[in-house]
């Protein structure tokens, strides 16, 4: 096991022993907080990792499911790794991982030292702050609309005395108090994080409105308030303005653009400075990866003076594109080939998240074997 | 000493063992899992690399009692692009079952059309996990992306399909379905115009009835934003309390009263995220022509619908 402790304080932050229902994408900030999506709590918890060991980046792991397996207790099939990131100060790897499914679910920060070994993170002792994400206003947010002659606060019901779900509700001008509870619906789940410039970006799909929200949490963390929502178009081929749940992303251009594939396959390029300003904000589509194919991945790297792009995908190798191509692309207006910027096609397939360290690219790959970590040096691509 | 769960024994040479300590009292030794051993799984203890024991951890009895409520939309006839579909369970479910237990097949010949639903990851799950969304390929639904330009839509107008749930889906105990399920349904032209409120047909009860408003629109809508996306207005503005439900295929928003309705002018408010069941909302159309005006996106919140009790 790998003890965590924080001994600062931090803005925001309590010392405790932060819970989790589930892990999925998780993010580092430079100063090594990790942003973990608790996608089953609707909430975003910073544990602050920044005292975590100097370690190095393990290079290559085979069979990291089975390993990861064997360690906890369970069948590979068990094991589902949702992330990956790399601790900007101590090096290290970590996972976020799901052990089973359900009520027996178990979820897992997976720390991988530098000479491969396994831990699982017990966050005991360790600073720690939650956002929410969850689209339906608590029972005493006063800004929500109200329904019915007790003025039920929206997304919320009348149950029975007594109900575990609801909770107690004092019925303004009525001197009576009703059982209500909260409304199972409109859900955000979170599809990818990043930190970027002090701020942490959110991207999620809703299970109702086909939205596409980028979410901008100042960090430390401020009330809800602070948080602001975007809604982010790209157009097709200058034709056809469309908006979809962003699958994933990442900072480019030294932060000042972020780069988001979205669950139709375009690339599209948003500078973060038109990001601040409108709530309506039209992005520019790089590139077209293709039919039957989505992309799972970003990560950005620099190499004599100029930022390349890898995108892992479900059917596709991973593809390296140039920055410089990225910057000279204008918006894609008609669908022929190639389809945008020019992409290379790197040997690697089955892959799924990645990470750039010092100089090297990490990859979780899979094959027949299972799922493998790999690396290669970004002067050999 | 170390325990491996058994399925690992001979392909996990420099293999971490399974996490926890061992103990050791009065001439016994034992063993403490950091982690909650799995039902059904049995584990083997090591001494030297070599197993010189197994030990079976008891299989849980699972007993289905779960089934699937509905399957959304609920019209016959769906738009060639529709976007979404719900599949409601009677209790939580386990994730990671969706792409391998639902599919959408041919009617008449009973092929698996892949492709058509998107492999989403992490699943669309409500927060009680009892209702899930899945999304139709969107690259193939817009037009202008290369997946619809090479692959076409993901259903044909003409083709009879149905959406089916396997029992093998999990619920959150790990027991499978009472039943498999499906809906079926026929594929008609594609919808691609903004939801116009305006334009719902109403049916307005006299005064002192406590009889049902009824919205009735050209398309079937969808479900869940409709519950939720519109309200009933007073003469006083104040919100009318009272039941709402969903019927006629999604196509018509119903309304109870809770008490007799009283004369005047009242307000449907449409709040302007309602979409149907092809992504069009009261605000926008899905993928928008830029070169139709018409299909402008509305910079509106909620749209009011007039009408008057007599």
């Amino acid at each position: 096991m790998s003890e965590l402790r924080t001994t600062a304080s931090r803005d925001g932050f309590r010392v405790g022993s932060p819970e989790f229902d589930s892990v999925g994408p998780i993010a580092f900030s430079p100063d090594g907080v990790l942003f973990v999506a608790d996608n089953v709590r609707a909430e975003i918890v910073a544990v602050d990792l920044s005292e975590d060991e100097r370690d190095a980046t393990v290079a290559q792991i085979t069979s990291l499911d089975g390993r990861i397996a064997a360690f906890v207790g369970c069948a590979c099939e068990d094991i589902a790794i949702r992330d990956l990131a790399v601790h900007p100060l101590s090096r290290a790897v970590f996972l976020s991982v799901m052990r089973g499914a359900g009520d027996g679910a178990v979820p897992l920060l997976v720390r991988i030292a530098g000479n491969g070994t396994l831990s699982v993170a017990e966050c005991g002792n360790v600073g720690y702050a939650r956002a929410t994400i969850d689209d339906a206003p608590a029972v005493d947010d006063e800004r929500q609309e109200k329904y019915g002659q007790y003025g039920i606060p929206i997304y919320h019901r009348v149950v029975a005395k007594g109900d575990t779900a609801g909770e107690d509700y004092d019925v303004p001008d009525f001197g009576i108090t009703l059982r209500i509870a909260r409304e199972s619906l409109r859900t955000t789940t979170v599809t990818d994080l990043a930190f970027v410039d002090g701020e942490l970006l959110v991207t999620g799909a809703s299970c109702e409105e086909f939205v596409s929200t980028l979410r901008r949490i100042p960090f430390p963390f401020r009330d809800e308030a602070h948080a602001s929502k975007l809604e982010i178009y790209h157009v097709n081929h200058g034709k056809y303005e469309t908006y979809a749940p962003v699958r994933t992303f990442a900072a480019y251009g030294g932060a000042s653009g972020i780069l988001a594939s979205y669950t139709c396959t375009p690339i599209v390029h948003f500078p973060v400075a038109e990001l601040a300003d409108g709530a309506h904000v039209v992005g520019r589509t790089v590139a077209e990866l293709g039919g039957a194919n989505t992309p799972l991945d970003i990560v950005t790297f620099t190499r004599d003076d100029v930022e390349y792009v890898l995108v892992s995908n479900t059917r596709l190798p991973v593809l390296k594109i140039d920055g410089r191509d990225i910057d000279a692309q204008e918006g894609l207006s008609e669908p022929r080939q190639p389809r945008g910027v020019p992409r290379e096609e790197l040997p690697y397939h089955g892959v799924s998240c990645m990470a750039v360290v010092d100089g090297q690219v990490l990859m979780l790959q899979r094959d027949d074997a299972g799922f493998h970590l790999r690396s290669c040096s970004t002067a050999s691509l | 000493m170390a325990l491996l769960p058994s399925e690992f024994v001979g392909r996990a040479d420099g293999w971490q063992p399974l996490a926890g300590s061992f103990h050791e009292q009065d001439g016994d030794a034992w063993f403490a899992p950091r982690f909650p051993l799995v039902a059904g799984l049995s584990y083997s203890l090591l001494i030297d690399g070599v197993e010189v024991a197994r030990v079976e951890v008891p299989a849980l009895p699972l007993t289905p009692t779960t089934e699937v409520l509905s399957i959304h939309p609920t019209a016959g006839e769906l738009p060639l692009n529709l976007l979404r579909i719900y599949v409601s369970f009677s209790a939580s479910m386990s994730e990671g079952y969706a792409a391998r237990a639902v599919s959408v097949r041919r009617v008449d010949t009973g092929e698996r059309l892949d492709g058509v639903l998107l492999q989403m990851e992490p699943e669309l799950w409500n927060s009680s996990r009892q209702r899930l969304t899945l999304l139709l390929e969107p690259g193939r639904i817009k037009r202008g992306l290369v997946p619809n330009a090479e692959a076409g839509y993901p259903l044909t107008e003409g083709v009879p399909v149905a959406v089916v749930v396997d029992s093998s889906f999990r619920d959150a105990t790990g027991a499978p379905l009472l039943a498999p399920a499906e809906r079926r349904y026929r594929i008609g032209p594609a919808i691609r115009a903004r939801v116009d409120p305006f334009a719902w047909r109403l049916t307005v009860p006299a005064v002192g009835s406590e009889a049902a408003l009824v919205a009735a629109g050209d398309r079937p809508l969808d479900r869940a934003i409709l519950q939720r996306c519109v309200v009933v207005f007073d003469t006083d503005t104040a919100p009318v309390p009272g039941e709402v439900s969903v019927e006629q295929g999604d196509r018509a928003w119903r309304f109870e009263p809770s008490s007799p309705w009283k004369a005047g002018r009242h307000t449907l408010r449409v709040d302007a995220r309602l979409e149907d069941v092809a992504g069009n909302s009261v605000r926008r159309v899905f993928d928008r022509d830029l070169d139709l005006p018409e299909d402008e996106p509305l910079d509106i919140d909620h749209v009011n619908v007039p009408f008057t009790i007599l």
